[in-house]
C-alpha cells in the first residue's frame, strides 16, 4: 500500500465533497433538522384533549365513584358528559362527540376489584393509547381519593377494529402508503434526472411533445409500477399462506395476515393517488438536482419530515400544535388516514372522512402535476 | 463541392429563406452568448457554423430550434417565429450529446422519436436505420453500441420525420474518418433533396464540405461565404489561418 496514493485518494475525496455545497450543507442540516423535529414532537407533543363520556351504574357506590372519577378527569383538563347506558356511550364515541367512553360496572364500590370497560374509536391506536393513559391516571387519583378502593382492571374496547393486540394492524396501512410514495418519488426523480443530464430531455423538447404530455406519460409509466408494487404489497400484507412442514423444515406461513375491514380496491385507489402525486414531485425536485446523489439527498429534507408528521408513527393529534398545520399540507397525511379508514374502519365512499382524503389526494396529484409541467422549462436543461 | 442541380449555389432574393435571424441576442447574466446576429439562410444548402468552443454556435442553434428564448431579436424557421411547438415537426435536431436512451434498443429509440414527431412508426424506422447503416443492429441495447454507432442512431432520431430543416450540433465529434465521410455523403444527399442543413463544427477540414460558412466568434458572425471566398478575404489558402486572421488573432498564426 503506497502512502502517497492513499493520500492522493483521500485528498481527492475531500476536494470533491468540499466543492459539492449541497452535500456539505446536508451533512449538517439534515441530522440537525430531523433530530430537532423528533425532539420537538416528543417533548412538546400535545396531550390529547379527553372528552369522556361516563356511564355510572345506579346506586350510591356507583355515584360516588363516578363523581370522583369525573372530577379527577376535569381536574386534568378533560370534559366529562354522562350517558345513560353503554350503547349511548358507544354512539357518542362513534359520532365523535366523545373521544373515550368509560363504563363503570354495576358491582363497583363493593370491594372487589372492578372491571371497567373503556371504549375508544380504534382508528388511531397511538392516539387511543394516549387517551387511555389519561383516563388511567384519573382513575388512579380517584382510587386513592376513595379509601379502600382496589385498583380496577381495564378492559379496552374499540368501535372499529380490535384493540391493539397486534400493532401491525395499524402500522401496515400507513407503511404501504409511505413506501408507494417514497419509491415512486425515488424512481421518478432519478429517471427524470437522467433524462435531463443524458440530453434526452433536450431532444424530447425539440419534438412537438408538450410538457403536459411528458408529465402524463411519466405518470402512466410509473403508475404502472406503483400499481404492481401495491398489489404485491397488499397480497403480502393481507394474505396468509400456510406452508406445510417439508422434511426438516417446520411449517410456517407467508404473509402478515393483517385484517382488512374494507375494500382492497378502495385502499388501492388511495395508494395510487398518492403515488401519482409522487411522480410529479420527483419530476419537480429533479429540477433542483444536478446529480443522482442530490436526488437521494432530498430524502431527509422532503421525505423524512413527512414520515414523522403524517401520522405513520405519531398521531397527528399528538403533534405539537405549532406543527400540526404542516401535517395538513402533506399528501402522506391523507394517504395514511385514508388507508386506516379503509383497513380498520372498513370505510366505503359513503364515509365523509374517506371522501375528503381521496379528494385531497386527487387535488395534490393535480397540483404537483401542474407544478411539474411548469418546471420542465426549455431553458433549464 | 459542386452545387446540386436545381439548387442555387448562392442566395437568390426570389427564394423565401429557410431560416432567418433578425438582431438575435441571447445573454446569460452579463455574458452575451449570441450578440446581435442577423442572417438569412437559403433552402437546400449546407451551412457550416464554425467557431471555437464557447463561441455561441450551440446557443445560436438552440435559438433557432426554440430550445431557448431570445433576449432580443427574432429567430425564424420556414417562415415561423421560434419557439413554435408545431414548427418542431418540420425541424430535425441532433444534439451535441447523443440524447438517446441507453436502456432501450436501437429500434425502440427510433420508434419512440417517430412517435414523438407523430410519424408512422415501422416504415420510417426501417428506412432511417437503413440510411444510418444500423438496420442489422435493431435489437441491440444502445448501451452496448460503440460510440460511433450511438452517434449514427442519434442522427437517425433527428431524421426520422424527414424534416426540411436539420440542425446538427457537432455531428462528427468522436467518430472515425470513415464514418465521417459516410455522414457527409448522406448530408449532401439530403441537401440535394432540398433539406436545409446547419452543421456546427470546430473541425476546419469539414468546412470545405459546406456550401457556405458562417464564422462565429464571441457570439457574432465575423465572416460569411464559401470556403474559397473566406480564404480570399483573409488572403490565405488555409482555412484555419483564415479563421484566426478574421477573428483578429493574426499575430498568433505561424
Amino acid at each position: 500500500m503506497s502512502r502517497r496514493r492513499v493520500v492522493a485518494l483521500f485528498r481527492r475525496v475531500v476536494e470533491e465533497i468540499r466543492r459539492d455545497r449541497p452535500s456539505i450543507a446536508l451533512l449538517f442540516v439534515a441530522p440537525i433538522l430531523l433530530t430537532g423535529l423528533v425532539a420537538f414532537i416528543v417533548r412538546e407533543g400535545s396531550t390529547p384533549q379527553v372528552n369522556a363520556v361516563i356511564v355510572t351504574p345506579a346506586g350510591p357506590a356507583g355515584a360516588v365513584v363516578g363523581a370522583t372519577l369525573a372530577s379527577s378527569l376535569v381536574a386534568s383538563g378533560a370534559t366529562v358528559t354522562e350517558a345513560a347506558d353503554e350503547a349511548a356511550a358507544q354512539a357518542a364515541v362513534e359520532d365523535g362527540t366523545a373521544s373515550i367512553g368509560i363504563i363503570l360496572p354495576a358491582d363497583i364500590g363493593t370491594g372487589d376489584a372492578p372491571t371497567i370497560t373503556v371504549i375508544t374509536n380504534g382508528l388511531d391506536p397511538a392516539g387511543d393509547a394516549a387517551q387511555l393513559a389519561e383516563v388511567q391516571r384519573a382513575m388512579l387519583s380517584a382510587a386513592s381519593a376513595i379509601a379502600g378502593t382496589p385498583l380496577p382492571t381495564i378492559e379496552h374496547e374499540t368501535i372499529y377494529g380490535t384493540p391493539s393486540d397486534d400493532p401491525i394492524t395499524t402500522y401496515a396501512p400507513a407503511i404501504i402508503g409511505f413506501f408507494a410514495y417514497f419509491f415512486v418519488y425515488i424512481l421518478t426523480g432519478v429517471s427524470f434526472l437522467r433524462e435531463r443530464t443524458g440530453g434526452t430531455l433536450e431532444r424530447l423538447m425539440a419534438t412537438p411533445v408538450t410538457r403536459g404530455e411528458i408529465v402524463v406519460g411519466y405518470t402512466l409509466g410509473f403508475g404502472l409500477f406503483a400499481t404492481i408494487q401495491v398489489v404485491v404489497l397488499m397480497i403480502w400484507t393481507l394474505g396468509t399462506v400456510d406452508v406445510p412442514a417439508i422434511g426438516p423444515l417446520p411449517a410456517f406461513s407467508i404473509g402478515l395476515g393483517v385484517p382488512m375491514a374494507g375494500s382492497p380496491f378502495l385502499a388501492f385507489l388511495v395508494v395510487l393517488l398518492v403515488a401519482i402525486g409522487a411522480v410529479s414531485l420527483g419530476i419537480f425536485l429533479s429540477t433542483f438536482a444536478r446529480t443522482e446523489l442530490q436526488i437521494i439527498q432530498f430524502i431527509p429534507l422532503v421525505i423524512s419530515p413527512q414520515f414523522l408528521l403524517s401520522g405513520v408513527l405519531f398521531p397527528v393529534s399528538s403533534l405539537p400544535p405549532v406543527i400540526q398545520p404542516l401535517a395538513a399540507i402533506m399528501p402522506l397525511t391523507y394517504a395514511v388516514d385514508g388507508l386506516r379508514q379503509v383497513f380498520i374502519r372498513g370505510a366505503d365512499l359513503a364515509v365523509p372522512e374517506l371522501r375528503v382524503d381521496i379528494a385531497v389526494l386527487a387535488g395534490f396529484a393535480v397540483f404537483f402535476g401542474v407544478i411539474a409541467a411548469v418546471t420542465i422549462r426549455r431553458d433549464v436543461v | 463541392m459542386d452545387p446540386v442541380p436545381g439548387i442555387p449555389a448562392t442566395t437568390d432574393p426570389m427564394i423565401e429563406p429557410a431560416m432567418r435571424g433578425v438582431g438575435l441576442v441571447k445573454t446569460f447574466g452579463s455574458v452575451r452568448a449570441v450578440d446581435d446576429v442577423t442572417f438569412e439562410l437559403a433552402p437546400g444548402r449546407i451551412y457550416g457554423l464554425l467557431g471555437p468552443n464557447g463561441s455561441g454556435k450551440t446557443t445560436l442553434i438552440r435559438l433557432l430550434t426554440g430550445m431557448t428564448v431570445a433576449s432580443a431579436g427574432r429567430a425564424e424557421v420556414l417562415g415561423v417565429t421560434m419557439p413554435s411547438r408545431a414548427n418542431l415537426a418540420r425541424i430535425g435536431y441532433m444534439t451535441q450529446s447523443d440524447g438517446v436512451y441507453p436502456a432501450l434498443t436501437v429500434a425502440e429509440n427510433a420508434r419512440f422519436f417517430a412517435a414523438a414527431y407523430g410519424v408512422d412508426g415501422e416504415r420510417a424506422v426501417e428506412a432511417v436505420l437503413e440510411v444510418v447503416d444500423l438496420a442489422d443492429r435493431q435489437r441491440t441495447i444502445v448501451a452496448n453500441l460503440s460510440g460511433g454507432q450511438r452517434r449514427r442512431l442519434s442522427l437517425a432520431c433527428a431524421l426520422i420525420h424527414e424534416p426540411p430543416v436539420l440542425f446538427l450540433d457537432e455531428p462528427t465529434v468522436g467518430i472515425d474518418p470513415l464514418l465521417r465521410v459516410q455522414f457527409w455523403t448522406h448530408f449532401r444527399a439530403l441537401a440535394g433533396a432540398g433539406t436545409t442543413i446547419v452543421v456546427s463544427s470546430h473541425v476546419m477540414d469539414e468546412a470545405d464540405r459546406c456550401d457556405e460558412l458562417l464564422f462565429i466568434r464571441s457570439g457574432r458572425i465575423i465572416a460569411r461565404g464559401s470556403g474559397r471566398e473566406v480564404r480570399d478575404q483573409a488572403g490565405t489558402d488555409d482555412l484555419e489561418t483564415a479563421f484566426l486572421r478574421l477573428g483578429g488573432d493574426a499575430e498568433v498564426t505561424r
